[in-house]
C-alpha cells in the first residue's frame, strides 16, 4: 500500500504539515488504514531525499517548529505516473489466508474443513459489521469514505465465495474416498 | 430510493419467537432410496429479525424455508409457528395458519401479470374472505410500506425486476402476515435491483417482521442479523452480527 503516493495526492492539493497529511490520509481512507505521525514523518523524509516534495518556505515553521511540505514538478510527475500505472497483482502483500489453506491441505493432521469452517464464520461477520457500517453512512458521507467501505465489502465477498469454492472442492469424492 | 417513513412495529407476543423449529429431521423417500434432506435442525427466528441461511445447493436451504412456512411437515421434530405445534393440525388449519401467518417471496412468477399491482397484494387479503374495499386499503397500505405507493394501478410487466420483487414483498405481508419467507428473492435481479430488495428486506424486519432469507449471495446475506450455514442438512455454523448472540 503506497503512503508514499497517498502523501503526494494530498500534497498536490496545497503544502501541508505532517499531521494535516495524517488526519487527511485517514479521513479520506475512511480510518481504514491508520497512519502514525513516525510514518508519516519518515515517508516525508525520503520523499524529499528523492526530490519529490521540498520544505515550504513561504510556511516555514509553526510555533511548535513543525516543517510544512510542498510537492515538487518531480513529486507532480511522480504521482501522474502513479495514477496511470494499473496496480499490478504481484504488488499486492501475500494472503495469509491462502497460504494457511494450502499448507492446512498439505499437513498431515489437520482438519481442513474446521479451518474453512472457522474462517468463514469470520469473514461473514466481518461482511456483516462492514455493511452494518455503510448502512449508517449518511448520504453527505464523501464519497472516497462510501468506496472504500465498498472496496473492503467486496473483498469479504470475494473471499467468502473461495472458501465455498475450496469447500466443494475438497468434498468432491476422491478414489479412496468414494 | 424508498421513503424512510419510520413503519408502525408490529406487536412482539412476549420474546416468542415467530418460529421456532426443533430438532427438524425431513427426509424424503424410503429405505435405500430416502434422501435426508434436513438432520435435526433447529432455528428460532424472532419478530424483528433477519436470518439469512446460507449453503451449497442440497444443503436443504429451501427445505428448511417450507419447513417454517408450514408448506411442507417435518418427518421428525418441531416446527411452531405463532405458538402453534404444526404436528397438532389437520391439514385444513395447517392451510389456514400458513396463510394467515406466513408469506413467500420467490425468485421469479411471484405476481399474477393480468392483475393490477395493488390487485396482486390484495388477493391474499380477498382470499382470506376480507371484503374488497378493506382488502385493497390494506394492499395500499403496505405497497406504501415498500415505497410502491404511485405503483398500484400498474400492470407488474410495467415494472421493473427490483419493483415486482418488492410488489412481491407487500403481497407476502399484507394483513399483518409477521413471517417473511424469502428465496433467493435477489436472484434475477441486477445489483441495483437487488440492493433494493435487501434493503427492503431489512426494513421490514426492523419493523417487526420476521425474515427468514435464503441466499447464496454473501454480500445480501451479510445484511442479517444471523447467517446460519447448511450443509448436507446440518447446521455447520452461525455467525451473529454485533452484540446478539447466536442460539
Amino acid at each position: 500500500m503506497s503512503v508514499r503516493h497517498g502523501l503526494l495526492a494530498l500534497l498536490s492539493r496545497g503544502p501541508r504539515y505532517g499531521y494535516q497529511l495524517r488526519a487527511e490520509f485517514e479521513a479520506s481512507t475512511a480510518t481504514t488504514w491508520p497512519l502514525n505521525i513516525g510514518q508519516v514523518y519518515t515517508t516525508l523524509s525520503r520523499l524529499e531525499r528523492d526530490g519529490l516534495v521540498s520544505r515550504d518556505d513561504q510556511g516555514g515553521q509553526d510555533e511548535q517548529g513543525r516543517v510544512r511540505y510542498a510537492i515538487t514538478a518531480e513529486g507532480r510527475d511522480e504521482l501522474d505516473r502513479w495514477f496511470a500505472k494499473p496496480v499490478s497483482r504481484a504488488d499486492r502483500p501475500r494472503n495469509e489466508l491462502v497460504i494457511k489453506l494450502a499448507m492446512a491441505v498439505t499437513t498431515p493432521g489437520v482438519d481442513v474443513a474446521a479451518v474453512i469452517r472457522a474462517q468463514r464464520s469470520a469473514t461473514m461477520r466481518s461482511l456483516q459489521e462492514l455493511t452494518r457500517a455503510l448502512r449508517t453512512l449518511d448520504a453527505s458521507t464523501e464519497a472516497a469514505q462510501r468506496l472504500v467501505v465498498d472496496s473492503m465489502i467486496f473483498h469479504a465477498e470475494a473471499e467468502q465465495r473461495w472458501l465455498d469454492h475450496c469447500e466443494a472442492v475438497l468434498a468432491r469424492p476422491s478414489e479412496e474416498n468414494p | 430510493m424508498t421513503e424512510t417513513r419510520p413503519p408502525d412495529r408490529l406487536p412482539a407476543p412476549d420474546g416468542e419467537p415467530v418460529v421456532r423449529m426443533t430438532g427438524v429431521v425431513r427426509v424424503h423417500g424410503e429405505g435405500t432410496g430416502a434422501v435426508h434432506a434436513l438432520r435435526r435442525v433447529s432455528l428460532d427466528v424472532a419478530a424483528g429479525e433477519l436470518v439469512a441461511v446460507m449453503g451449497p445447493s442440497g444443503s436443504g436451504k429451501s427445505t428448511l424455508l417450507n419447513l417454517a412456512g408450514g408448506l411442507d411437515r417435518p418427518t421428525e421434530g418441531s416446527v411452531v409457528l405463532e405458538g402453534r405445534e404444526l404436528r397438532d393440525l389437520s391439514p385444513k388449519q395447517l392451510a389456514e395458519l400458513r396463510r394467515r401467518s406466513a408469506g413467500y417471496v420467490f425468485q421469479d412468477l411471484n405476481l399474477i401479470p393480468s392483475l393490477t399491482v395493488a390487485e396482486n397484494v390484495a388477493l391474499p387479503r380477498e382470499l382470506d374472505g376480507v371484503r374488497t374495499a378493506r382488502a385493497r386499503a390494506e394492499a395500499t397500505a403496505v405497497l406504501e410500506e415498500v415505497g410502491l405507493a404511485d405503483l398500484g394501478d400498474r400492470f407488474p410487466d410495467d415494472l421493473s425486476g427490483g419493483q415486482r420483487q418488492r410488489a412481491a414483498i407487500a403481497r407476502a405481508l399484507v394483513g399483518r402476515r409477521r413471517l417473511l419467507l424469502a428465496d433467493e428473492p435477489t436472484g434475477a435481479l441486477d445489483t441495483r435491483g437487488g440492493d433494493e430488495i435487501i434493503q427492503v428486506l431489512r426494513q421490514r424486519a426492523d419493523a417487526g417482521a420476521a425474515v427468514l432469507l435464503v441466499t447464496h449471495e454473501p454480500r445480501y446475506a451479510a445484511w442479517a442479523d444471523r447467517v446460519v450455514f447448511l450443509k448436507d442438512g446440518r447446521v455447520v455454523d452461525s455467525s451473529a452480527a454485533g452484540m446478539e448472540t447466536a442460539r
